[in-house]
């Protein structure tokens, strides 16, 4: 991809989807993470370990900042706590909030890519093409969310990460990544697929609960739903409808209203405007107690 | 699975019960493209092994007590991913990361693979012959009193295989031990409910008050728990429930509450009599009981202030039914039973019993129903270990010389017996120090039948069941050894059974009336058993029978300040790492604990103002000290634990086991007191006490959250809406 090419097709490369030579027909997958449900026991997270063949990394590395959970739980304390002349307790306990790749519609990591590695797929899915990744990063850099992991080391080939008997766990509809190459949260790609050619050779769309992700799947709490955005009987449509968040906007009903609302969904970094499809629940605290 | 034409050979055919599944040898990822393999297609293939095509069959995970049922993700027979089973009550579908991770512990590379007999310093590969031999021989004129059998919570068949093989040595000193077992809280409950663990019906419940249990992180059964959770902040009766936390040191179900209290650490009992006289609603001796404990002196020992106590009782009066739990936090002192009995008063007195602390189903095979491990075994066993009164011990499940308070001396006691025999799946620190080891089956290789302890609902007995052939060929199950060691006491009786699998399917099916098959024939019952996963039976129900009662409740005054060892020490659970005994899966090592996000290491708690006042900064490496001994960790700054306290994880510090759980962390079991509970003789693992003291040493924290220390900086990242009364029911 030449500069001069960039250039002269930049609304290619630089547009929110669905654009209407590329509509969002008939999928377009999202999520709902609800941070009330969300105990922050990281079940998620080993559970993305364990499908989508995640190395393990080791102390050093993980030091080095080289750790590849794809799904990772952050927490956060109230600004106030342990601070000079604010609470001394974090007496209104910590909020947990998974993060991983957002899936933007309009993804920052999409249009730096010199190789055009990371693309948008019909299916409203930011992809990954490993094989053409040649690990420039600029991706990372330009990512809001900071969900994009870098084979620094080639972790197939390295001590004590698959050991020999580790190496039969791996799942084999999931590539291996080498080293040099990009990685991030796929939505579970590899089920979607599998469920879409299902229902394709059935002749009918995917229905609602038919697929899951690897984190969804596992959750103590069902605090995650995920699904078909496009079907209106969707959880995931119904969700994000209840909650008045609209996937092209960079602005919700919520943000409208000063002060207490009903509405909790929201997303992250919308005012940076990657239209992410993820929404959240805020986490509800009670006031009497 | 006879519905989907699938017969028990074909299935014996794929679990390689029948030889078959070529496909297994070898399953480098690069071993073909490097040529040192061939690719060989399937002559003839078994049934549903088809290459490409995951098949699922359902088993029960191994990893914790809590009896979740698992469904198995399998291609070319091998086992990739595991899953809940939605059909069981526990856990519907869900999975903790802990459980997740058990198939790390299945290809784990450290696992034993060959009988080992001691020679000097090494094992030296023996035959499973040669070791059922040496077995025979030690026990040749051995007297049952000089034989120990120390194992964890067991049960189902297993248990009563284990029964018999007791009864044939003579032996009656079958030790059952958990490190974290909550043995207090049992003894309080079988008072107060009359059963040792009713059902907890947090989804009922408007109001949950926790006494440091820890139910969403490592208490009891946490994924069931978990639902119920889930569903009490959706709504119970048209109101988000609201959940309020009493501990010295946040656990992960504190980090969600509506309010984390933080107590001095031994004082919750005081607490809940506070709450009960501060509620006012009790009458006669429960009145007379509580009457000293008016906020002013409540407030004082606890270190609660009086408007939070208000507020406690307050909305306890306003939302009912409620829910009060004795947890982990306040089991565990010398006075662990009065405090629990203190705050399962609490129950009766807001009528909660019948309504949110309901009768438990129990499996109708008492012979079935789980041996609890307690605390209590171990220091039996080490003081009959101290005397020198076995010669020989068989140690199964349990890893007591990691995890053992270091004031037992439990390493020196052990070498005092003849003859020590482990089943082993690690050379783990207890095994390092067996006679002979004998390697087990993982748990996704291994059949079994399991009671967990907590019953979601009805009664059900889980069924475990091989997800693949044995990964290494000189492996055994548990019951296939015990069926051996039968065999040399009682030939006649248990020659018919060729191994465990046949014992087992042999004392199923002949009881299948019982297990609800009574109108089908042997083969289809059997099928619909394994496929199911879970024997789902009537149950008979233990109503509850405690009562109110006040008699023998005394709590002790807080102690009095300690000079020389000025800090309270809290060993903690770790949401994955919880006894130690799954520290050498990868996962869960870089599975960050959530309150920290530390990777890899321990670390030892501390709060804020403690640290300043000591001059303690994050990754100082520090010297903890008790009575008992001192162990070296770093040093990080958390508001979420009490100034009078200091905490340090249990799991780490392991000197054997494997690559990935060996050298990593300190263990906090080698300085903890050997300090009792004075009514059931359970350790007291919150009695240490200690001083902490800089070494001069600094290191960086290997953590996941940012060098911000995981504040919300200016940018609205997720708020917090605080109300009075909602409703999430209606939400979508």
């Amino acid at each position: 991809m030449s500069i001069s090419n960039l250039l002269e097709n930049w609304s290619q490369f630089r547009h929110t989807h669905p654009v209407e030579d590329k509509p969002h027909d008939p999928y377009k997958w999202a999520m709902t993470i609800d941070l009330d449900a969300c105990s922050g026991c990281n079940a998620c997270s080993v559970a993305c370990y364990a499908e989508n063949n995640l190395p393990v990394v080791g102390k050093e590395k993980y030091a080095h900042g080289q750790a590849m959970h794809w799904m990772r739980i952050e927490h956060y304390w109230d600004e106030d706590v342990g601070e000079e002349g604010g609470r001394e307790f974090p007496d209104q306990g910590a909020q947990f909030l998974p993060m991983m790749c957002q899936q933007c519609e309009a993804a920052p990591c999409e249009t730096v890519c010199p190789v055009g590695a990371t693309n948008h797929t019909p299916d409203g899915l930011n992809s990954q093409i490993y094989n053409r990744c040649i690990g420039s990063r600029y991706c990372s850099a330009n990512c809001p969310y900071k969900v994009r992991y870098f084979n620094w080391y080639d972790y197939p080939s390295t001590d004590n990460v698959w050991p020999a008997e580790m190496a039969q766990q791996l799942n084999p509809d999931v590539t291996v990544r080498g080293k040099g190459v990009m990685e991030k949260c796929t939505f579970c790609v590899q089920r979607l697929a599998e469920a879409k050619v299902k229902a394709k050779s059935e002749g009918r769309i995917v229905q609602d609960g038919e697929v899951q992700t690897a984190c969804q799947q596992a959750c103590p709490t069902s605090a995650i739903s995920f699904g078909n955005l496009v079907d209106p009987e969707s959880r995931v449509h119904r969700q994000w409808r209840a909650q008045q968040v609209e996937l092209d906007k960079d602005k919700q009903a919520k943000d409208e209203k000063e002060g207490g609302t009903e509405l909790r969904g929201y997303r992250i970094l919308e005012n940076m405007r990657p239209y992410p499809s993820v929404m959240y629940l805020e986490r509800v605290r009670e006031s009497a107690i | 699975m006879m519905d989907s034409g699938f017969d028990r050979r074909d299935f014996l055919k794929v679990m390689g019960w029948g030889g078959a599944a070529a496909a297994l040898s070898g399953c480098g990822n690069t071993s073909i493209e490097n040529g040192k393999e061939t690719v060989v297609s399937y002559v003839e293939a078994a049934d549903y092994v088809i290459p490409g095509i995951g098949v699922y069959y359902n088993s029960t995970c191994a990893q914790c007590d809590a009896g979740c049922s698992i469904n198995g993700r399998v291609r070319e027979g091998r086992v990739l991913k595991l899953e809940g089973n939605p059909a069981s009550a526990i856990n519907r579908g869900r999975m903790c990361g802990l459980g997740q991770a058990g198939v790390q512990h299945h290809y784990n590379p450290d696992r034993l693979r060959e009988p080992l007999l001691r020679n000097g310093d090494k094992g030296e590969i023996i035959t499973w012959e040669k070791a059922y031999a040496l077995i025979a021989e030690k026990l040749k004129g051995v007297s049952g009193e000089e034989i120990a059998f120390l194992s964890g919570g067991v049960s189902g068949h297993l248990k009563v295989l284990l029964g018999n093989y007791l009864a044939s040595l003579g032996c009656k000193n079958h030790f059952v031990y958990e490190a974290l077992a909550p043995g207090v809280v049992r003894a309080a409950n079988k008072k107060a409910y009359g059963v040792e663990m009713p059902r907890y019906n947090i989804s009922k419940a408007k109001v949950v008050l926790s006494f440091g249990a820890d139910f969403l992180g490592a208490w009891v059964s946490p994924v069931h728990f978990s639902q119920q959770y889930a569903q009490f902040r959706r709504s119970v009766d048209g109101q988000r429930g609201v959940l309020i936390q009493v501990e010295p040191k946040m656990t992960l179900t504190g980090a969600n509450a509506d309010r984390w209290v933080p107590i001095r650490p031994g004082t919750e009992g005081v607490l809940a009599l506070g709450i009960i006289n501060a509620l006012g609603t009790s009458t006669g001796e429960i009145a007379a009981a509580v009457k000293g404990y008016d906020r002013a002196r409540v407030s004082k020992e606890t270190g609660v202030p009086p408007g939070q106590i208000d507020k406690i009782a307050a909305i306890l009066k306003l939302r009912s039914p409620s829910l009060v739990l004795a947890g982990g936090a306040a089991e565990g002192y010398a006075h662990g039973s009065q405090n629990a009995a203190a705050i399962n008063l609490l129950n009766h007195v807001l009528g909660n019993i019948g309504k949110t602390v309901e009768a438990t189903a129990a499996v109708p095979f008492p012979q079935m129903a789980p041996a609890k491990g307690n605390t209590a075994a171990l220091k039996s066993l080490n003081d009959g270990l101290a005397a020198g009164k076995y010669k020989v011990l068989f140690n199964y499940a349990a890893n007591p010389v990691f995890t053992a308070p270091g004031a037992l001396k439990f390493k020196d006691n052990l070498a005092k017996v003849g003859f020590k025999v482990a089943f082993a799946h690690y050379l783990d620190e207890t095994a390092l120090h067996a006679d002979l080891v004998l390697p087990l089956d993982s748990a996704l290789e291994d059949w079994g039948t399991l009671v967990p302890e907590y019953m979601a609902e009805g009664a059900q007995i889980n069924i475990q069941q091989p997800l693949m052939e044995n990964l290494h060929p000189n492996t055994r199950g548990i019951g296939d050894i015990l069926l051996a060691l039968l065999k040399q006491r009682r030939p006649e009786e248990y020659k018919n059974y060729e191994d465990y699998y046949a014992y087992l399917r042999t004392a199923l099916v002949q009881n299948k009336t019982a297990f609800g098959g009574h109108a089908v024939d042997d083969e289809t019952f059997w099928n619909e058993t394994l496929t199911k996963g879970i024997v789902k039976l009537p149950g008979t129900t233990a109503a509850l029978s405690g009562r109110a009662g006040v008699a023998g409740l005394k709590l002790p005054a807080p102690v009095e300040n300690d000079e020389q060892y000025p800090l309270q020490f809290i060993p903690s659970v770790n949401i994955s790492l919880r006894d130690g005994r799954n520290s050498n899966q990868p996962w869960l090592q870089e599975s960050p604990d959530p309150l920290t996000t530390i990777v890899w290491d321990s670390w030892m708690e501390i709060h804020p103002k403690k640290a300043a006042e000591l001059g303690i900064v994050e990754g100082d490496i520090v010297e903890v000290t008790s009575r008992v001994g001192s162990i070296k960790t770093q040093a990080y700054l958390f508001p979420g634990i009490h100034p009078d306290a200091i905490s340090i994880p249990i799991g780490q510090g392991h000197e054997a086991m494997g690559r990935y759980a060996k050298g990593y962390g300190v263990n906090p079991f080698q300085i903890m007191d050997a300090v009792f509970d004075r009514e059931t003789g359970e350790l007291a693992m919150h009695e240490t006490r200690v001083r902490v003291s800089k070494t001069g040493q600094r290191v960086i924290i290997v953590k996941d959250e940012s060098a911000a220390g995981a504040k919300q900086i200016r940018e609205k990242i997720a708020a917090r809406v605080s109300t009075d009364n909602v409703d999430l029911s209606k939400e979508v």
